[in-house]
């Protein structure tokens, strides 16, 4: 009591149990990943020299960036236009393609993979259309090309770059648009110099989440690409699952480290130039590298703005005087993109109920025996149940440990709170393959390899860090003076908590309960590399099953994983996802 | 709760106060002492420090140096949540997801207090702020004055021996203000509670206070009743802040006046002790006790029950304040006036 009372009056205490765990997890072995890497106490580039002196690396290297760039840009040609056009909905039609959208993006990555590799494949949905009706003789190679790794990677990215884009397009004052109308701006000159200026943040947190990710892809790139399309991840993991020479690994993490760090610092040099002090700022940024990182801070907030339920229901506005014509595109629009994010699930969910010995779409015959081979397999059960416990466990600790942070976070200065929100946010900023590594030997050293706790101590790092981004975007807007009044009545700093702080924030606690559940649900790059070969979790079963096609079990599998979103959307609908009917207008801070 | 109350209203003492934020003196060297049951005020412009002196009371920030005493004691060591005052906040700082039944058993809870007791207090308090009938609203459901009734309640229900106010009027509109200004003022004088309140609107610091405290810069300038504050400001900056101050640059035609000036002072008049007549009519009959100049009138404002000159004098100009009655002059922009008033209403001030 009088020690956690002692903690209160110190909010940065607070941050301890986070930061101990980040410290010993990631924080302490990426340092050591570091020394290794220039042969310390040596200190030596012959690594980093070693590993560019290999075409096959340069080439790696060139190619991770051309694909991340290429993915980001579809992602932007598809994502910008969508984004306007859901802003621009009626209220009714917007909400229905915001959860239209938000499905996939809480879908299994795994899942939303594989969906590709049933479509894409030789004997896959595509394939075989085309041969049954004729118009082809042999099965095209759709699959493990690069545009199946753009198709992919963009389905996957495209609801991080949309979600981000309406949250601040909502937020635009329609009638600045209107104004510039009526000072004579065509249309166009209305967007491009109105709407468009005031979307940008929205544009750069979509850019630079989408970029940030596909740098550090691994699971899409493997699974659909071919072997000339490697990523820099594909390769440091095949290092380590052939060698393990841990000084060359750890130089091939940190260069991908290094180039995500370098064109974050680039991209967001570059628009923050659209700004008016852009020049000086970016000057700063060369230097420090650290405005673009605090930016990434703010662009993950932007992820968090589901859950700022008042964001997406205020400032309703249509879109006015569009034409037929362009309604008709714009709806088109809509919907081909529609079909592009729901339609690979929809086709796994129906192939699931596959009668013969085979996938197939569609099925010539219904039955369930993929789901009773899934139900009568100890070893999916055991996988589901494990990963189910693990994600418990995570969710409980990450929630507990991240909302702690975020508190003490809230309550420091300015710069210490950047500083450490940064650090903590780096297992989700960082690619996952070097988390992995970085994990794989902090566990080591603890002798945690294979184990269950160790499973739960990597995916927590991560989880940490998306619940205080969550908590802290609820924080912000929590009105301190509500706790003061609390005191002032006599409750004590932890009644105050009870009883006053987390009762208004308990939203975001949820959110941030649920992300974190998601995110260990879903991991597969850092659990197989900290998994041993004891530990069984139904991702790493799925990817294994990916990889090798061995049983269409899996099918079953993906299907009631597409159906976790639902639920995890009526979670959040439950804990507060929704227009509050008249508790807005008055204290909306204080209620969101 | 009436007699209770009266017993347990409290002293209350800063001992030279200063309070730093990084290299900003928020408050300076503050020493005050607010008596048992008094409504006291702290008025001053924007930044002076008032929030901040609040802030230090209700034990929200630490003093850098100095003590402050809360019925004799130092409260340096106690935290803000043994400290038992009642707080009205600017915006109220109502629960939002607390019905106002349930904001209002609050502080009870934290005492304590039985759920039967409670719910006795509640309706009691309910009634003497006449919100019988919202009690199981939110508080987003209520007006601004309702809510601000609430938190008046909220602050008050648990018989406080202190109790702070800050801006608490701050976000109404003229006439509730007013009417809340009334219900203040009688809920502090049937719960005679020592009471600090902060305000920077004068009207309001005058209607209710027992005393006022006039900050500047996390300075006290002045402190004093109302009436003393108003009529003999100790400063220039007093003077002008409290009210209309007309400085008199030069006062050559009053030769008595001149010596009695102590050095370094100036004279001041306030707008409503002067009278305006035309520049023809005669002197009246007691002429001898008044001063008189003549001069030009530059503006005239009319202000409801009032009318507000103002007269250029030389190189000066001076505000004049009139009551509108029947049968008076009225000046135009222009118009020749004289302007009369009593040597005795004239006030030295500190620069
Ligand atoms: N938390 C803080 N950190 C730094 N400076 C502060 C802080 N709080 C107040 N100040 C500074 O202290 C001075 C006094 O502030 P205070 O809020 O007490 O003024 P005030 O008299 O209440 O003004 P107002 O009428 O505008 O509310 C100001 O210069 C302000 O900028
Ligand atoms: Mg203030």
């Amino acid at each position: 009591m009088q020690t956690l009372q002692k903690l209160g009056r110190m909010p940065i205490g607070l941050t301890v149990p986070a930061l101990t765990i980040l410290l010993v997890v990631f924080g302490l072995p990426i340092v050591l990943l570091f020394l290794t890497s220039v042969n310390a106490p040596a200190l030596s580039l012959s690594n980093y020299q070693a590993f560019l002196r290999q075409p096959a690396n340069v080439r790696v290297l060139f190619q991770t960036i051309q694909v991340s760039v290429v993915a980001t840009a579809i992602c932007l040609i598809i994502g910008y236009p969508m984004a306007y056009l859901i802003t621009a909905a009626s209220k009714r039609v917007r909400m229905v393609l915001l959860v239209l959208v938000i499905i996939p993006y809480l879908t299994s990555l795994l899942v939303r993979t594989y969906a590709w590799i049933v479509i894409l494949g030789d004997s896959g949905l595509i394939n075989n259309l085309l041969l049954s009706t004729g118009l082809i003789s042999s099965p095209l190679s759709l699959i493990y090309s690069r545009m199946a790794v753009y198709i992919g990677m963009v389905h996957i990215m495209l609801p991080v770059m949309i979600l981000p884009l309406v949250s601040v397009m909502m937020g635009i004052d329609k009638s600045l648009v209107a104004a510039a109308r009526s000072m004579g701006a065509p249309p166009f000159a209305a967007f491009w110099r109105v709407f468009l200026p005031l979307s940008l943040p929205g544009l750069r947190s979509g850019l630079l989440l989408v970029f940030v990710f596909c740098l550090g892809f691994y699971i899409t790139p493997a699974a659909l690409g071919g072997l000339r399309d490697a990523m820099l991840s594909t390769l440091i993991a095949a290092q380590v699952a052939s060698s393990f020479n841990m000084a060359q690994t750890a130089a091939s993490a940190f260069i991908l480290l290094g180039i995500a760090a370098v064109m974050l610092s680039v991209l967001g040099l570059d628009l923050a130039d659209t700004k008016t002090h852009g020049t000086r700022l970016a000057r700063k940024s060369w230097r420090s590298g650290l405005p673009s990182f605090r930016a990434l801070t703010r662009d993950l907030n932007e992820l968090a703005s589901p859950y700022r339920a008042k964001r997406w229901t205020a400032k309703l506005y249509q879109a006015g005087g569009s034409s037929g014509l362009w309604t008709t595109l714009g709806t088109l629009f809509v919907l081909l993109v529609m079909l592009y994010l729901l339609f690979p699930s929809v086709v796994v969910i129906i192939m699931s109920f596959s009668g013969g010995e085979f996938l197939e779409f569609p099925p010539s015959t219904l039955s369930l025996k993929w789901y009773s081979s899934f139900f009568g397999d100890p070893s999916w059960t055991g996988a589901a149940w494990m990963s189910i416990q693990i994600g418990v466990a995570v969710a409980v600790l990450s929630t507990i440990v991240g909302t702690l942070a975020a508190y003490g976070l809230n309550r420091t200065f300015p710069r210490l709170r950047s500083f450490l929100t940064l650090i903590i946010l780096a297992p989700i900023t960082f690619p996952s393959i070097v988390v992995g590594i970085a994990a794989y030997f902090g566990l080591l050293n603890l002798g945690l390899i294979g184990t269950k706790t160790g499973i739960i101590l990597t995916h927590s790092i991560g989880a940490i860090a998306y619940v205080v981004v969550i908590v802290s975007a609820t924080l912000a807007n929590f009105d301190r003076r509500l706790e003061q009044a609390a005191k002032s009545m006599r409750a004590g700093p932890l009644q105050t908590f009870r009883r006053v702080t987390l009762p208004l924030i308990r939203p975001g606690v949820m959110g941030g309960a649920l992300f974190a559940f998601i995110h260990s649900f879903d991991e597969v790059v850092k659990t197989s590399l900290v998994s041993g070969f004891s530990v069984r979790t139904l991702p790493l079963k799925m990817w294994e099953n990916i990889r090798n096609q061995i049983d269409p079990t899996i099918a079953a599998v993906a299907s009631l994983l597409i159906l976790l979103p639902l639920l995890w959307l009526l979670v959040l609908y439950v804990t507060g996802w929704r227009p509050r009917p008249r508790a807005q207008n008055v204290l909306p801070d204080a209620v969101s | 709760m009436l007699e209770k109350s009266l017993i347990q209203a409290t002293q209350i003492e800063f001992h030279r106060v200063t309070k730093m934020y990084g290299p900003v003196a928020a408050v300076r060297d503050l020493s005050l002492t607010v008596h048992r049951g008094e409504f006291l005020t702290i008025l001053g412009p924007s930044g002076s420090g008032k929030t901040t002196t609040l802030m230090l009371l209700a034990g929200f920030e630490a003093p850098t140096k100095g003590d402050i005493l809360i019925a004799g004691k130092s409260v340096a060591a106690v935290p803000s949540y043994r400290r038992d005052q009642g707080i009205v906040f600017q915006s109220y700082a109502l629960f939002p997801h607390l019905t106002v039944r349930r904001n209002l058993e609050f502080p009870l809870e934290m005492r304590g207090i039985k759920a039967t007791e409670r719910t006795a207090r509640v309706d009691r308090i309910l009634e003497r702020v006449h919100l019988s009938d919202f009690c199981d609203r939110m508080p987003s459901q209520l007006s601004g004055g309702q809510q601000q009734r609430v938190a008046l309640a909220r602050a008050l229900i648990a018989d406080p021996p202190v109790l702070l106010l800050d801006e608490p009027l701050g976000a109404l509109d003229r006439n509730l203000r007013e009417q809340m200004q009334v219900e203040i003022k009688s809920l502090h004088k049937d719960f005679g509670i020592t009471t600090v309140c902060v305000t920077h609107d004068q009207e309001e610091a005058l209607t209710l206070s027992d005393r006022i405290v006039v900050m500047r810069e996390g300075r006290i300038e002045q402190t004093d009743t109302p009436e003393a504050l108003y009529d003999r400001p100790a400063n220039r900056f007093v003077a002008s802040f409290l009210g209309e101050a007309n400085i008199l640059e030069n006062l050559g035609f009053d030769r008595e006046l001149v010596a009695t000036q102590p050095p370094g002072t100036f004279a001041m008049i306030r707008p409503e002790r002067i009278c305006v007549f035309p520049a023809d009519k005669t002197k009246r009959a007691d002429a001898g006790q008044r001063q008189s100049v003549t001069g030009t009138v530059d503006d005239m404002i009319y202000a409801g029950p009032l009318r507000k000159y103002r007269v250029r004098v030389g190189n000066s100009l001076l505000m004049v304040r009139e009551h509108v009655a029947s049968g008076q002059d009225i000046f135009r922009p222009g118009d020749e006036v004289r302007l009369e008033w009593l040597s005795s209403d004239i006030r030295f001030v500190a620069a």
